[in-house]
Order: C-alpha cells, then structure tokens, then sequence
C-alpha cells in the first residue's frame, strides 16, 4: 500500500494555449472511470506513482483571459506545482508565461515545482518561439521544460512524470509495509514481520 | 409471550423511558389480545435467535415474568448479571485490554502470564495499525501472535477475514465467539467474563493496564482451554444451562447447523433460508416476540435499541432472497430483521446469552440482503397477518418532502410516545397496509420487544436507529428536489412520526447504491459527540456551550464577517483536536472509527454541534456586516449591471443556460441556504456547477476549461441575483474543513468567489471601458506588452490590411485599404488616414469604430489590427466598419448602413 499524496497543481497561461487540452490528454489518456472529472474540465485529478508514493494530482485550470488576471493567486494558492503554458505559435504567450514565473516568484508558494509547457508543438513550421529560448528561460528560473502537443499527444505524460519527480518525497524512510503480511504467517514476538 | 413481556421489562429498566411505562404497560394488555387473535408468534417463522432467547427464557424459569416490573438497574439481581454481554463487557472494559499506545514488548509481557486466549489490541508501530495481540498455548511454539486488523472507510476486519464489523468492539465480540481466521476464539480475563455487574466492570476498568498485574485478574482455578470451534460439535440443548453461567463459552450453545455455518472460515454467505425456516420451525415454541421487524421505524422512535450494523461483507449472497417464494421471503425476510436485533440481544443482551456466531454473520448479511432487495422490512412496523404484502414494502423513489424538515423535530428521546402515530401520515405513497390494528400497540412492542437491556444503558452510541436527526440532516443535505415543499414542512412538525417514511427512504437511497456504504457508525458518534456537546458536565460540552451563547450574546466581538468566520473556524480545529486528544470520549473514537475517517467524522460532529446551533446568529451577522458596510448595495447594483449585458460581453462564448435552467440553479442555491454544514453546501454548488457544465457541453463532447467555465459562471452567478450567495460563499470559504479546499469542492468555490468577486468590481471595469469588455481586456494586455514585444507581428488571425473608411460631410464616402500591422497604434493609423485621405486638419478627425450601430472613437494608444481580430474571433459575426472622420460629427452614421460593401473591411 503505497501513501497516496494530494499534490496541487495549477495551470496557468494565456487563453487559447491548450491549458485545458493538456489535462484533459494527460488524464482522459488511461481513462480511469474512479478518477474522471466529476464535474467539468476545469478541475481533474489523476493518480500516477512515484517511486513509493502515488501523487494524487488536483490540477486547477485557470481562466487565461487578462480580466481573471486578479484571481490567479487564489488558485495558485497552496500549489505544489504550476504547469505554466504557452502556444510555441504565439510569442505573446510566451510573454504572457514569463509575467507568469515572475509572480509566481514573487507571491507564489515557497518552493513551488514550475513545469513550462510549449504547447501546440505539433504546429511547429509556424512556430514562433524557438525551443532554445524556451529552455534558456527555463534553466534561467530552475524550471522543468517540454514541448507538447496535447492533439497528438506527445510529452504529456512525460510533462507530468517530470513534476513527480521534482517533488520531494514525503518521508524517505515511510517505505513500510504493503500490506501483504499474512496473518497465519505473521511474525512471533520480537521478530521483524515479513515485508 | 414471556418474550415481549421481557421487553417490556427491558424498557422499564430504562430510567430514560421511564415515563412510558404506563404507556406500555397498557399495551401489553392490547397486544395479547391481538396475539391470540393472530398467533403471530406461528405465523412468524421463528429464527433460531429468537428461539434462543426464549429458551433462555424458559430455562430462566418464569422469574421473567416477575421481572416486569419496573426494576432500577444496578438492582441485584441476579439474574441482570447475566444478561451483560460481551459486547457489553468488552464496552466497560476497553481500558483494560484495548491499549493502543502498548508496545510490543509491554504488549508481550503484560500477556505472558496470561492463559491461552487472553488479548490485548495495540496500535502497532511497525505496520500502522491496529493488532489483535494473542496469547497462544505452549504448542503453538511462541507465546503471542499478533493479528492486524485492517481499517477500510467503513468498517474494521481481520486481515484475511471477509467479515468486517461496524467497530473494534464488534470485531472482538464477534471473535470472542467464532475464531474464524484466528486459531481459536478470544477469551475475556476470568474477572471480566464473571463480573455480574457493571459497576464491577467498572471496577475493574478503573485499574486500566495495571489490571493485568493487580489481584482482580484472578484466573479461574482450572483455565479451560481455548475452544476450537471443531472440539464444540454437537452441542446439545443441555448445554444451554451451562452456557447462561458463562456468557463467554457461549460457543457451546450453536446447534450443528450453526456450526455449518460459522466453518466457512471467512467466506461471507451466511444466511441459507431454508436452514432459518428449519430452525425457525422447530425452534418455535409458540412464543414469539411480537414484533420485532422494524429496525428503522423503530429506530426513529427509539434512540437506544440499535440492531448491530455490521458493515455487509462483500458478498452477495442474499440477493437472491428477496425474490425467495413468498413464503421463504416471509420466513427469511424478518427473520433477518430480527437477527438484527436479537443478535444484539443475545450478543449484548439480556442473558448470559448464547451466542451462537452465525447469528453475527446473519446480521452482516441482513444488511446486504437489506440493501439488495432494496427493501427494508423494518419500515413496517407491523409484521402482522399484513405480511402478505412483506415484499412490497418500496423505497419512494421520489424525493421525500422539504428538505426544509430541521431535524430536530422528532428527537428519539421522545420514544415510543411518537409512534402513537406512526403511521408515514399523507406523504406516503404505499399502499396502505395499516389494518385496523393498534398503531400503538404496534410501535411500542416493536419497540420494546427490540431492545437490549444493557446494551442500550451503555452505548447510546449503538443506537444508530437514534439518528433520525442525523438521517435527517443528511437527507437534507441530499435533497436535490427542484421545488421545496413547505407545507409538508408543517405536516412533519406536528407529527413527528413523519420523518419515517423520509429516513427510511434516505436509508433506501443509500443502500440502493453501495452495499458498504453504511453510514451508520460514523452518524453514531457524530451524534454521540453532539449528546457531549450539550452536556455541561464534560469539559468538552461547556467549551461548546459557552463558546455559542457567548457568540449570541456578543454582537461586538468581531469587526468583521471574515474575522468572525475565522474565530469560528479556528474554533472549530481547536475543539476537534481537544476531542482527538481527550479521554472525554469513551470508548474511545478510534476504537469506534477506522482512522481514516477520524477526522472527517469530528469534522461532521464539529458541524452539528457548533455551526448548527450557530446558523441564524452566523446568518443574521454576515447580512449585518454587508449592509452595514455597503457592500451589498454595491452588489446589488453591480448585479445589475451585469446582467445587462450579453454573455459576449462578459467573455462567456460557450452556450448559457436558458431561463428554466437559472431557476432550477436558484433552487439549488436557495437550498443551500438552509444547510449549516459548509461540506453541504459545496455538494450543492458543485451540483450548481454540474449543471452548468452540462448546459455548456451539451452534448458536443468538448470539454471545456477555466477560461470558458468562469465566465459563464460569472454570468449565471449574475443572473440568479442574489446577494446571499455572497454571505454563502463567504460562509463555505471560511469554514470548509481546510483539507477539502484542495479538492474538487475547493476549485469551484474558489471559482465561485471569484466570479462573485468579478461582479462585484464591475463597475471600476466599467468606468474604464472604451470598447466592449472583452475588446477593452484585449487592448489592455496588449498595452502592456507593448515596450517589450513592438517589433515582433504576429501573423495568426492577422492580415496586414486594414480597411478604413473616409467620411466627410460633403464628399460622402470613400474606402481605402491601408497597410496596418498588428502593433500599429491607432494614433498612427490616423496619421496615414490623414495623408492618404489627404486631410488638412488632422486633428480634427479620430478613427472610429461603428459597430452593432453605435460609434466607438478609438483611443490614441489601442491597435486597430487587434480589435479586428478580436471582432472576427466572436462566434456571431459583427458587422463593424474602421472610419476615419471628423470627431465632432454630424450624425452621418447613417449613411455608412447603404454603402456596408464597400466599407467591410477585409
């Protein structure tokens, strides 16, 4: 029996990146009936292990349009990590990500794990913004970086799993039992029970 | 006969219904007469329960008989010493053997001078959880074992053992009668399984741990050993005598089919009704309690008779027993019911108590075939020569009444009084199956006849059939109906015995859907901490109690709604911690909840015994704070103001709800009003929120993110127009249980403050607009993006062209299409009109938007090329001209309607 951590996440970034279109990808892809969003898109949760934990993401969309600006710290409040997207088509996006890791920076949580998600790779004969500026920022703010694109489904998963891993673990000595002990083989007194 | 009259006595002893006796007393007389006219008792197939019990009685001698009278309970009588079971003991014991912060080595050393059989339970470090420590004979090769006992978010069990129980206490008064998984059964400490009376037990549970090592453990001069339950074969009637002076071994007194039954060894089908009508038959001897099948409309009525509620194990095997012939279902059916409750009274009951296990079992898988043929027998209290219609007994499906119906309108306490007219009153749509028989009568035997003496005195926790307030709450807090029904309201208050139907139904609907979702435990301490809560006697009980009246009386003591809610809150988290800690509750919680749960159960109870009584002042408050501040005639206008506007204008380009679905969300939220529980409340937001996004996708399959959701949110929140979803958001905001604000409840409130929060500023968005809203937040960002990404076009959407008419007063109207890039300011697009144009003031002309037939004039510093793309982006398409005129102009605008093909710009 694995410990299951509930991890925030939220999404940020201009309207129209595919803020959304990634969630959806990254949890309808192994569509688990226990886990599909309840409600609508804007907030999903998906499982996924790590090592010995399972990460329980809560992943809050967030409303891109410069009007819900204001809101943001509301729902980057308490977040674990923040999936920060832009449209590798749009260099305002990009613009927009950067205003982004800076308030972040500045009000986000401590320790916040940031993930910059190049969207829409799959359009990449109009790119506008090159994949090296994309990593130079995000090595500049110690952020994780992938290109993706949630239509063809390329590194979503990988964009998640990377946050996984930045996440510190719980307790690295919590590995403890999985549950699996036989009562009729259970230990006497005095001796380790079985793992 | 001697069986009811039994119950009777049981009642009496009941210093809390002491006041009833005359009432029962005088239906005693009723219901033998109708016994012999019915002759339930044949009628009834007997379960091999209730035949114990009156063996028991028979064996007993008629000294029950004697026994009506009222008798205190602590009275010596021999006989009540028997009647303390080993749920019982187990109960007044716990501080002895249930000893969670033991370590293994105290554990092993406090057990080690133990006989074989003698227990301990602990939490053990090294996996987590709680173990059942045992002391083994010299052949098992080492002195103890443990055995971990698994907590699912229902239910305790032992691990590899299909049988899971309500609580610890269940758990090992069930193994202290059928070893299932363990290799022999528990055994109490010689001094507890023959104290004869509680306060001995009590006694001895003062000595907690130190009983092990003080002179009260004495040992029996001749431990017998553990018995397996293979070694107890053939038990014979005969043995019965022997049983009653040891509650403990009551092993002895199963009869070979039980014996069957409880081998299985794990396996969880348990009930066989032939084997029931078998016994039933040849076990009755015309005696009969009379009627015991009511559990839940009983329970309504009667805080303290609670039929064990042992979570069904995860089998189905009785699902087939409903659709038994009629004549099987008749002998099962109740039969199960009132396994249900006489297995509480043999398990906890009355007598010395054979306990043969498989009745436990029976009990378990009562609630299954409860749940699987959705029909709960006990919401008839009458077994009587109606039982004809046994089968049909159905859940309304509907919706019950008002969720309006406070729950406190039919306090158990309050008893059998109320089933005087228990009849479901004019709501109910069954057929009506009520002869002409003395509803009285029949409510209160039922009543009495289900009892268990001594358990009931101790465990007022057990009585889950006690919840009809917490039932009814949940149900409220279920209720989806789209109408509230407000003269049912009244209906329910003068008649109490209305909530039946109701509670039954909200039972039904839950069983109906997942067999292991018993609520049951969890409604039983919630409801015993909310009993503590109003006992000024416990610390905990005056915390909360001086805690409301001094909030009552002290207006002043909060500056604010958020300080308020806050204190509140934190109140709350205090307290709930305090309890966690306490010893105040007893037994205590963790031996009643698996730990998972712990918390959301004092959460619950948090919610009943603070915000409940809290509601109206907390209400009345945050009206107060908002009136006084001005800040919801600030709303109020503003809600105004939004709801003029179209959805595009608000940014919302997904599909809106009509005007029916704006009425059901107003219900829903007209609801939530009347909930206290915040967790309630986020469940009818979130249905809010369902809806509307079921509005939006209809049925195109796309899902839709933040960026559509929140504002069509926005615009429903606008629509509904009411200023108390404020004081209810803010209400939810602050007082959720923290650990939720995280999840799914947690998101959409946020998004609802935040849409709330949006209206609210509308007004300062307002006063700076130029353009439509959505054009205006375009412009915005792009403002300010401007210093930093100039030079950089962005070709999607964008044409470099811009077609900009010419108007002048004289020459009428000509068009030219002017190369425009995206970041080109209007400023200096009015600059190119003016050479192309060849105008000679140019500071007398400005470019214009003529759009939806009004006239925008544009500001220096906006992007003509943007506002284009935003226009072209709406899903209506707009007809919009680029005019460039003189900016004091006569009104000319009418002309550009003829000439819109030239003028369309590109």
């Amino acid at each position: 029996m694995m410990a299951i951590r509930e991890l925030k996440v939220c999404l940020l970034g201009d309207t129209g990146v595919g803020k959304s279109s990634i969630v959806c990808r990254f949890v309808q892809d192994h569509f688990d009936h226990n886990i599909s969003p309840t409600i609508g898109a804007s907030f999903m949760t998906k499982t996924v292990a790590c090592g010995n934990e399972l990460h329980k993401f809560l992943i809050w969309d967030t409303a891109g349009q410069e009007r819900f600006h204001s809101l943001a710290p509301m729902y980057y409040r308490g977040s674990a990590a923040a999936v920060i997207v832009y449209d590798i088509t749009k260099q305002d996006s990009f613009y927009t990500l950067k205003k982004w890791v800076k308030e972040l920076k500045e009000h986000g949580p401590e320790n916040i794990v940031m993930a910059i998600a190049g969207n829409k790779c799959d359009l990449s004969d109009i790119r506008e913004v090159p994949l090296k500026d994309a990593k130079e920022y995000a090595e500049s703010i110690g952020a994780i970086v992938v290109e993706t694109s949630a239509k063809n489904a390329i590194n979503i998963e990988e964009l998640f799993q990377g946050i996984s891993r930045q996440i510190p673990p719980l307790d690295p000595h919590e590995n403890g039992n999985n549950g699996g002990i036989k009562v009729l083989n259970s230990s006497m007194p005095g001796t380790r029970p079985c793992c | 006969m001697s069986a009811w009259i039994m119950g009777a006595r049981g009642l009496d002893k009941r210093g809390s219904f002491f006041k009833l006796i005359d009432t029962i007393a005088s239906e005693i007389g009723e219901l033998k007469q109708e016994m012999v006219q019915t002759d339930v008792s044949l009628e009834n197939g007997l379960e091999p329960t209730e035949a114990h019990s009156m063996v028991r009685h028979m064996d007993d001698g008629y000294s029950e008989e004697k026994d009506v009278k009222p008798c205190p309970r602590d009275s010596g009588y021999d006989s009540l010493s028997n009647r303390l079971s080993i749920l019982d003991r187990l109960l007044h014991t716990h501080p002895i053997w249930l000893q969670l912060s033991l370590s293994e080595e105290e554990a092993a050393e406090v057990l080690q001078s133990q006989p074989p059989g003698i227990f301990l339970v602990r939490k053990s470090t090294k996996m987590q959880k709680k173990v059942i420590s045992l002391r083994l004979p010299c052949e098992f090769g080492a002195p103890l074992k443990e055995f971990a006992i698994k907590e699912s978010t229902y239910t305790f069990s032992l691990e590899g053992s299909g049988i899971s129980f309500a609580d610890l206490f269940r758990l090992i008064a069930f193994y202290c009668i059928s070893r299932d998984v363990l290799p022999f059964t528990l055994k109490l400490p010689y001094a507890i399984s023959t104290a004869k009376t509680e306060a001995q037990l009590e006694e001895l549970a003062q000595l907690g741990l130190n009983f092990w090592s003080s002179p009260a453990d004495n040992k029996p001069p001749n431990p017998p050993p553990p018995h397996r339950p293979l070694s107890s074969d053939g038990v014979c009637p005969a043995s019965r005598q022997l049983c009653l002076i040891n509650g403990v071994h009551s092993i002895k007194t199963r009869t070979p089919s039980e014996l069957e039954c409880s081998q299985t060894n794990g396996a969880l089908c348990f009930i066989n009704p032939l084997f029931l009508k078998v016994h039933s038959q040849d076990l009755s001897g015309g005696l009969k309690w009379p009627c015991t099948r009511t559990p839940n409309a009983n329970g309504t009525e009667r805080p303290r008779s609670p039929p064990p509620r042992p979570p069904p194990p995860a089998i189905n095997s009785l699902h087939t027993s409903p659709q038994l012939s009629r004549t099987e279902t008749r002998a099962s059916m109740p039969e199960t019911v009132n396994h249900n409750k006489h297995g509480n009274v043999a398990l906890l009951g009355t007598k010395p108590a054979p306990i043969p296990p498989p009745r436990l079992k029976k009990q378990a898988s009562f609630l299954e075939a409860e749940g699987g043929a959705k029909t709960l027998t006990g919401s008839r209290p009458r077994p009587g020569p109606e039982r004809e219609r046994e089968p049909e007994p159905e859940p309304e499906p509907e919706p019950a009444p008002g969720p309006a119906g406070s729950p406190g309108g039919a306090l158990p306490e309050e008893a059998p009084d109320d089933c005087t007219s228990a009849r479901p009153g004019g709501s109910e749509s069954r057929p009506p199956w009520h002869g002409g028989r003395q509803r009285l009568s029949d409510m209160s035997i039922s009543t009495s006849s289900s009892d268990s003496l001594d358990f009931d005195r101790s465990m007022p926790l057990f009585g889950y059939e006690a919840d009809t307030n917490s039932s009814l709450e949940d149900y409220e807090g279920e209720s989806d109906q789209e109408t509230m029904a407000p003269p049912i309201k009244s209906k329910k208050k003068k008649n109490s015995s209305f909530v039946l139907p109701k509670l039954v139904k909200s039972q039904l609907r839950k069983m109906s859907g997942v067999f292991s979702s018993f609520m049951t435990p969890e409604k039983r301490m919630v409801r015993r901490i909310a009993e503590l809560s109003r006992d000024k006697c416990t610390y905990f009980g005056c915390l909360v109690q001086d805690y409301v009246s001094f909030l009552q009386e002290n207006k002043e003591c909060h500056v604010s709604s958020t300080d308020m809610l806050q204190t509140i809150r934190q109140f709350m988290t205090q307290v709930k911690n305090y309890l966690s800690q306490s010893s105040e509750l007893d037994p205590p919680i963790e031996s009643l909840i698996p730990e998972d749960q712990i918390d959301v159960v004092l959460e619950k109870a948090m919610h009943k015994c603070i915000l409940k009584p809290l509601k109206g002042h907390v209400e009345a408050m945050l009206k107060d704070f908002h009136m006084a501040d001005g800040s919801w005639k600030q709303l109020k206008e503003n809600l105004q103001l939004v709801r003029q506007r179209n959805p595009q204008e608000l940014g919302v380009f997904a599909p809106t709800p009509d005007f029916v679905d704006v009425e059901k969300i107003k219900v829903k939220f007209m609801t939530m009003q009347k909930m206290y529980s915040p967790e309630k409340k986020v469940m009818l937001l979130l249905r809010v929120c369902k809806l509307i996004y079921t509005v939006m996708e209809n049925n195109s399959g796309r899902l839709y993110g933040a960026d559509d959701f929140l504002p069509v949110l926005t615009y429903v929140i606008a629509q509904c127009d009411m200023l108390e979803l404020d004081a209810e958001i803010e209400y939810m905001m602050e007082l959720l249980d923290p650990s939720l604000l995280h999840g799914e409840g947690g998101y959409y409130l946020t998004s609802a403050y935040g849409a709330l929060s949006l209206i609210k500023n509308f007004q300062e968005e307002q006063a700076a607009r130029l353009l439509s809203s959505e054009a205006r937040d375009t412009l915005r960002q792009w403002h300010k993006r401007r210093t930093t990404n100039r030079t950089i076009p962005s070709v999607d959407d964008f044409q470099n062209y811009l077609r900009v008419a010419f108007q002048e007063v004289n020459s009428g109207c000509t068009g030219k299409t002017l190369l425009v890039r995206p970041y080109v300011t209007t400023e200096d697009v009015c600059q190119l009109c003016a050479e192309k144009f060849k105008v000679g003031d140019p500071e007398k002309y400005s470019l214009f938007l003529f759009i939806d037939e009004t006239w925008q004039q544009l500001a220096e510093d906006t992007y003509p090329q943007k506002i284009k793309a935003e226009l072209h982006s709406r899903p209506q398409p707009h007809i919009f001209h680029f005019v460039y005129k003189r900016i004091k102009n006569d009104p000319y605008g009418v002309i550009f309607q003829n000439g819109e093909e030239d003028l369309t710009t590109s």
